[in-house]
């Protein structure tokens, strides 16, 4: 097997991989936002917005992002009268789909590192005045992100591999090019390439996710 | 001169009554020691006054302003110019992990009063030098042994230039041979004259820095007098068995 064989099929794949990593940056970019703007409608004391956070929660967890991704893609346009005003692009639509379904994840790691956050901070804040919202952005925030972050680390990996689902909404990602590599030249190399792709990008990220990790140890 | 006066004070929580009918004065420059049994009902009458817990009859004076008056409440603005004249230190401390010790001590004259950051400085480096941990400024508390904690917490109190300062078990937490470094600091405040009311195991420490003993059980205040009265005379049966067990 030639080094040209090897680049001339890797060229493409690359470009596919700047697929991936462009869906995983704008994901990560308006998830977690997103997600944080959930777990505060869940801590809201009106029942009606907490329900609604928690149900978004329930629907976009217990269900396969696949069928959400299938929905956003194909169904919204067969919706009567409104649909034809639904169809977007198949990336753009994938793109929402990621980022409404992570954003229910990273809600809920959210919500766990409030609820692990100790009610002594509160008190303390209360007795040297702190106003509820200050208390809520100087106190307690810095605590919940620090306390989520090998979570949303985790979530952010799994994140890297779910963008491989674009194959199913056929937009041109690092598989779609993997696959049309093995299937014309029938050789499993390409799907290695692939892996090796991926491991690097997870690499990466692992890397980066340490670095904060590190860096906002408080010790 | 009378600076906190709690009268007729009541509390449950459900059907458990824990605050019976606790009447007590503190005077300026007082330090009162509450001494009593667990689940007597101690850090919810010290947490009722700063407004940690809401109590459900009887009033709190402070500085002449009713905090609460025959169980009402005035509007939360008033609550708070209220309880601002007084700090609070816990048993477990509740340092904020994520700042380093100065930044614990000057983040709330610099979000809450919005002070000059020179001053607050300036404040910090007192204070700090005052309770003996200058050369930890810029550590984490999670580097922090409990008694460096614990006075570090101190402090934070102090930054806030308090009139009273409200201590719930603060040794309690503590390796015995670290409760010194922080009683010696109470004494400091004490002979500086602060106002202080401490929730205390500590025998030794209310019977040396207090002017007055609370003896709390069940929910009252069953004996209270000086020290010397209190622990060489006590009137009290339950303040006898009390304290015949508490030196065992
Ligand atoms: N938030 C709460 N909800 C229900 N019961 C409570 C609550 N806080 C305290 N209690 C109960 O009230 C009673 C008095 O509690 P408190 O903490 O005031 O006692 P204490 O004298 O400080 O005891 P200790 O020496 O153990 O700290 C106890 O029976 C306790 O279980
Ligand atoms: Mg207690």
């Amino acid at each position: 097997m030639s080094t040209d064989y090897l680049v001339n099929i890797t060229i493409p794949m690359l470009e596919g991989a700047k697929i991936t990593i462009l869906l995983f940056l704008i994901a990560i970019a308006f998830s977690i936002p997103l997600g944080f703007f959930i777990t505060l409608l869940s801590q809201s004391n009106n029942k009606v917005i907490s329900g609604i956070s928690k149900s978004y929660v329930y629907v976009m967890r217990g269900t396969p992002l696949l069928l959400q991704l299938l929905f956003i893609c194909f169904g919204l346009p067969m919706i009567p009268v409104i649909g034809e005003y639904l169809v977007m692009d198949r990336f753009v639509a994938a793109c929402l789909g990621f980022i409404l379904n992570y954003a229910a994840y990273f809600s809920e790691i959210f919500r766990g590192g409030l609820l692990s956050i100790d009610k002594g901070q509160y008190e303390a804040a209360q007795v040297l005045g702190f106003s509820r919202s200050q208390t809520t952005i100087k106190i307690i925030l810095p605590q919940m992100f620090r306390i989520a972050l090998p979570a949303v680390s985790n979530e952010s990996i799994t994140l890297i591999k779910d963008t491989a689902l674009l194959y199913a909404v056929a937009v041109p990602e690092l598989l779609h090019f993997a696959q049309t590599a093995v299937n014309r030249d029938f050789t499993i190399v390409p799907f290695f390439i692939a892996g090796i792709i991926f491991l690097l990008l997870t690499l990466v990220l692992t890397a980066i996710f340490r670095w904060l990790e590190h860096k906002f140890k408080f010790e | 001169m009378t600076i906190i006066q709690v009268s007729n004070l009541q509390k449950s929580f459900g059907q458990l009554s824990v605050l019976k009918n606790i009447t007590f004065d503190v005077k300026k420059n007082d330090v009162i020691a509450v001494i009593g049994p667990s689940g007597s009902g101690k850090s919810t009458m010290l947490r009722s006054i700063i407004h940690l817990e809401k109590v459900d009859n009887g009033s709190i004076r402070i500085n002449e302003d009713d905090l609460v008056k025959n169980g009402i409440y005035p509007n939360d603005r008033k609550i708070k110019q209220i309880t601002h004249k007084m700090g609070m230190v816990f048993q477990h401390f509740n340092l904020f992990p994520h700042l380093t010790v100065k930044e614990n001590l000057e983040i709330a004259p610099l979000v809450v009063q919005s002070e000059k950051i020179e001053i607050v400085r300036k404040r910090s480096t007192e204070v700090l030098e005052k309770v003996g941990l200058s050369d930890k400024a810029n550590v984490f508390p999670a580097k922090l042994s409990g008694g460096q904690k614990q006075r570090v917490a101190i402090a934070r109190a102090l930054m806030m230039n308090p009139d009273i300062l409200l201590f719930d078990e603060p040794t309690s937490a503590l390796d015995p041979e670290l409760t010194g470094e922080v009683l010696k600091v109470m004494k400091i405040l004490a002979q500086e004259h602060m106002t202080m009311i401490v929730v205390t195991h500590e025998m030794g420490f209310a019977k040396e820095v207090a002017n007055r003993i609370l003896f709390m059980d069940n929910g009252e205040i069953v004996e209270s007098g000086s020290p010397e009265q209190l622990f060489s005379n006590p009137k009290n049966e339950r303040t006898k068995s009390f304290l015949t067990k508490a030196y065992q």
